[in-house]
């Protein structure tokens, strides 16, 4: 009995481990490819680890005033947006969940259909909105068209929807107003919705290619991670010891604040999912 | 309706009986007995609150829809002004084989990702629930980091996998089979891009499934057990059936976001060996970064098309889904 038992837990083991490595194994093949020299990198025969552990690369790609300047632009750029998203997005979940006020419904609908629009649909009057609107290659094209999220606003709405109102209605008999209200008790307990949505946000910014490629590509000051990486193999070669250097690192934070807030994203996915 | 009979009196509105004097209350009155009491409407303060919200996605979502809409109507020219040609440009998208190729090979890397993303998710999903806490907690969040890298990165790190000294091709030599050049051959570079698009996309769906399960009571797999059905008899006659809008939902969403695929194409291939993986999204970018003014407006009518459909598909799929719920309720 227990040969078995122990037989089905090693089957387990091995299936679980099957799982990671199908998961891991570009991450980790990307991040030992930068330990790589250029003659070793695309050595056949294969082997996964180098003959030697060469922090060249990372050096390289991390004394490049371009990439340095790129991954501070983004990841400030990144926070400022997700801050800013999670503020707009909130209130007008509040707003919808729990106020009441003239055309609420119409504006529900405004508010819920850019939803189901795809960005290709509009990539190309949004160029044409934002260049009009003297946007192109400022900071402001980066941040300010994403802010507002159907999608997050409709998941924070959800929750706040399921907040006990008893509380609620004891401050406004203080005589507390609904701003108040807001601040002082919907947002201190918006804790795990606020992680994933604003996880959500700084994914999409952080992530973002072809925005940035149209709306900023004249500006080497504002280059963004994603069109450094994109661009690398044109401006430099194949160096694919740096490129994958600079892909882990460029990588990193995504994995790390998963890592931080796994337990709430996990199950911000679930709740996405079921909604 | 006049409010001097008894009979218009507000006694069908489910408050406290009408005291004498309300038959004499006007119509004006009567609707603010009956609509939310002054000290609970927060019209400013509410106001406040979503104006942010609704003015950005006006100016940034809505007005490009509606501009999109009024300019696919439009042949535009640089050196005169717009002329009204109505549906002519619908027409010219409708009828050009490079649209329809393209929808094709959009169709094909769909139906390479989607059933895969499906199968590998359920599968997974299965063996982690079957796992204790720990263990589960550690693959759950193991399954989900790779949708967390940028679609650039997983095609640059897949590209540098496929090259023909890379660690693919080093795999399949181990199984005696010559170095392929996956991106540069017809036949291979439709399944060598789906893979990326699988690996970014199998994390989450998995995530969904399992919550699907966990939310299947167990007593069912109980008594189906008591009754001695197997393992393959309880898949098949409680979890799939029970299964069935969650794998519903992940069908559509799986496949308007497939079918709408094009960095993955972009970055490892640029559309190429000549438009084997052009998808549909590609193929209206290149029109978008092409600069004449007549493939500017043609851009813009395909992807209208392109959303139209699926939007669509999509929405005939959840009506049948959500009427199917009702049913089962």
């Amino acid at each position: 009995m227990t040969g078995k038992l122990l037989a089905v837990k090693g089957i387990k083991f091995l299936f679980g481990l099957a799982i990671v490595i199908t998961s891991l194994f570009p991450l980790a093949w990307m991040a030992v490819a930068g330990f790589k020299g250029k003659s070793e990198v695309l050595r056949s025969p294969f082997q996964f680890f180098p003959d030697m552990w060469d922090w060249t690369n990372y050096r390289q790609i991390l004394a490049d005033p371009a990439f340095v300047r790129t991954l501070w632009v983004t990841f400030a750029g990144a926070v400022v947006f997700t801050l800013l998203s999670l503020f707009i997005n909130s209130m007008a979940a509040y707003a919808f969940a729990r106020l009441d006020f003239f055309w609420k419904p119409l504006w529900w609908v405004v508010a819920l259909m850019p939803m189901f629009v795809p960005g290709m649909a509009i990539l190309i009057t949004s160029f044409v909105v934002v260049s009009k609107l003297g946007m192109l290659n400022t900071i402001a094209v980066l941040i300010i068209p994403g802010l507002a999220s159907s999608g997050q606003m409709f998941f924070l709405r959800q929750f706040y929807l399921n907040t006990p109102i008893a509380v609620e209605e004891a401050a406004l008999i203080d005589g507390a107003s609904r701003w108040q209200i807001f601040t002082k008790i919907f947002l201190p307990q918006s804790k795990a919705p606020f992680v994933v949505m604003g996880f959500g946000s700084f994914l999409a910014y952080w992530n973002a290619y072809v925005w940035p490629l149209l709306t900023v590509g004249d500006n080497p000051n504002l280059l963004q991670m994603q069109v450094y990486l994109a661009g690398f193999r044109s401006e430099r070669g194949d160096d694919w010891g740096l490129l994958m250097a600079g892909g882990t690192i460029a990588a990193l934070p995504t994995i790390v604040l998963v890592l931080i807030f796994q337990r709430y994203i996990t199950t911000g996915v679930r709740i996405a999912g079921m909604k | 309706m006049t409010s001097t009979t008894q009979t218009t009196a507000p006694a069908g509105a489910g408050i406290a009986p009408a005291p004498a004097g309300a038959a004499r209350l006007s119509k004006r009155q009567l609707r603010k007995m009956h609509s939310t009491p002054k000290h609970l409407r927060s019209n400013l303060t509410a106001f406040l609150m979503i104006a942010p919200l609704l003015i950005l996605l006006a100016i940034f979502v809505i007005w490009p829809l509606v501009y999109a809409f009024y300019l696919s109507g439009y042949e535009t020219y640089y050196n005169r002004p717009a002329e009204f040609v109505g549906l002519d440009f619908y027409k010219f998208v409708l009828t050009d084989p490079l649209f329809w190729s393209a929808l094709w090979v959009g169709l094909k890397y769909s139906l390479l990702v989607v059933p895969t993303i499906l199968v590998l998710s359920l599968l997974l999903a299965s063996f982690i629930k079957t796992l204790s806490g720990k263990m589960a907690a550690i693959l759950k969040t193991t399954v989900y980091v790779p949708a967390v890298v940028s679609v650039v990165l997983t095609g640059l790190v897949f590209v540098f996998m496929y090259q023909d000294s890379g660690v693919v091709n080093a795999f399949v030599g181990m199984f005696g089979i010559e170095p392929v050049a996956w991106l540069n051959n017809d036949s291979t570079v439709l399944a060598a891009i789906s893979v990326p698009g699988i690996w970014l996309g199998f994390g989450i769906s998995t995530l969904i499934m399992l919550a699907a399960l966990l939310d299947i009571p167990e007593s069912y797999y109980e008594a189906a057990s008591l009754e001695g059905a197997n393992w393959f008899q309880r898949t098949w006659y409680i979890t799939i059936p029970m299964l069935k809008n969650v794998f519903l939902y992940l069908l559509v969403t799986g496949f308007t976001l497939a079918m709408q695929e094009y960095l993955i194409p972009l970055i490892m291939t640029n559309g190429g060996p000549v438009n084997a993986t052009t998808t549909t999204n590609l193929f209206i970018f290149n029109q978008f970064r092409d600069t004449s003014a007549f493939a500017f407006t043609y851009s813009i009518t395909a992807a209208l098309i392109l959303f139209v459909v699926l939007g669509l598909l999509s929405l005939l799929i959840f009506k049948a889904i959500k009427s199917d719920k009702a049913v089962d309720g």
